[in-house]
């Protein structure tokens, strides 16, 4: 958008991927400021969308578990979504009547189990049929790494001789915000990176036994001594959790200012977990998309007397990029 | 909701009898008269919000 006039807001920030697993992924966002590293992990965890079972119909339950409580269990087993972000949510599909029991909003899913001999059966997330190959319960087999025993997927109800579980249910796209059983994230934190000056003419001030009862005050390993030299460095400024202990002891120990600890307010440290519904990295990108997509809807907006009146100063922002 | 409410089957809780009710009977075993009853759950399929 041109125009507007006033100062610029536009800025570039850069990420760089640590580390990246299919349900894991570690990577720094430098840049730019708290209130979008903020919305990134909120739009994470409550507005990427996914596909969960939301409704079932259940013919025979003659378990010990009720029918909610299945019912329940049942939304909560995570499905996978590469093909949620192209999926209409039910409510606004026009192809179907709201039943979701179209191809572009909705997923079947069958469960026929009944126990046949005195051993417990286990009615786990694989016995779920799906519809559609695509959506289908998380596999963790692997992500678990022992291939000793075989992987049988999310206990979702014992069965004992005679008794007999028979539903169908339909999975449906949608958001944290509405059910945390949609939320792709199992975790997400982002932390401030630390920026830490030891001050060496004070250090060298302390005997080695004060460095050793300094650098140990600290509850996570940020510092260590040199065994050559006998001087105190930082070996993983990360480590820092902002707890203070280590300015708290200097000060105990008569020496304040033997270390000052910034948070650099541009640069972020992300964990992104997954719940396999999405893979980790995907789940950024996604939620890249649906934070530009909430802006583009501001930015429609932006003309209107209604924006001025709900935006106010944040017109300012937007008309300088 | 239907149009005739259709009698409901019970079973008895001392001799396992089953009793099919219908609205206004009194609650008690044909069998054994026995006061307490077990309603059957129904053959009808039962529909839940995954909530």
């Amino acid at each position: 958008m041109e125009g507007g006039g006033g100062a610029s807001y536009q800025r570039f920030p850069v990420v760089k991927v640590r580390e990246t697993k299919d349900d894991y992924l570690k990577f720094e966002l430098r840049g730019t400021d708290a209130s979008v590293a903020n919305a990134l992990r909120r739009v994470m965890i409550a507005e990427v969308p996914t596909i969960a079972i939301d409704l079932v119909e259940i013919e025979v339950n003659s378990s010990v578990l009720n029918d909610e409580f299945i019912a329940h269990r049942l939304g909560l087993v995570p499905l996978t979504s590469d093909r949620a972000m192209s999926m209409r949510f039910s409510r606004d599909c026009d192809a179907c009547d709201g039943d979701g029991q179209c191809e572009f909003c909705s997923v079947e899913f069958h469960l026929r189990a009944k126990c046949m001999t005195d051993q417990t059966l286990d009615v786990t997330s694989k016995d779920l049929i799906s519809s559609d190959h695509t959506v289908v319960p998380v596999d963790f087999s692997d992500a678990l790494a022992d291939d000793s025993a075989e992987q049988k997927g999310i206990t979702i109800v014992k069965l004992r001789r005679g008794q007999e579980l028979r539903l169908r249910a339909i999975a449906r796209k949608g958001i944290g915000k509405d059910h945390a059983k949609w939320s792709p994230a199992a975790t997400v934190t982002f932390m401030y990176e630390p920026e830490i000056h030891i001050n060496e003419d004070l250090v060298e001030t302390l005997s080695l036994e004060e460095k050793q009862s300094w650098v140990e005050s600290s509850p996570t390993k940020v510092f260590d001594i040199n065994p050559n030299t006998e001087q105190v460095l930082v070996v993983d400024p990360e480590a820092y959790t902002y707890d203070e202990e280590v300015i708290k002891k200097a000060e105990a120990m008569g020496k304040p200012g033997l270390v000052e600890i910034y948070a650099k307010e541009d640069s972020f440290i992300f964990t992104v977990e997954s719940t396999g519904a999405i893979k980790a990295s995907q789940l950024v990108l996604n939620a890249i998309d649906v934070l530009k997509q909430k802006l583009d809807a501001v930015r429609l907006s932006e003309d209107t007397v209604e924006a001025d009146d709900q935006f106010g100063e944040l017109g300012a922002h937007m008309r300088g990029g | 909701m239907d149009p005739q409410p259709e009698p409901v089957s019970y079973i008895c809780g001392d001799c396992g009898m089953e009793n099919t009710l219908k609205p206004g009977d009194v609650i008690q075993c044909r069998e054994c008269g026995y006061r307490i009853l077990y309603k059957k759950r129904t053959r009808r399929i039962i529909q839940y919000e995954a909530r």
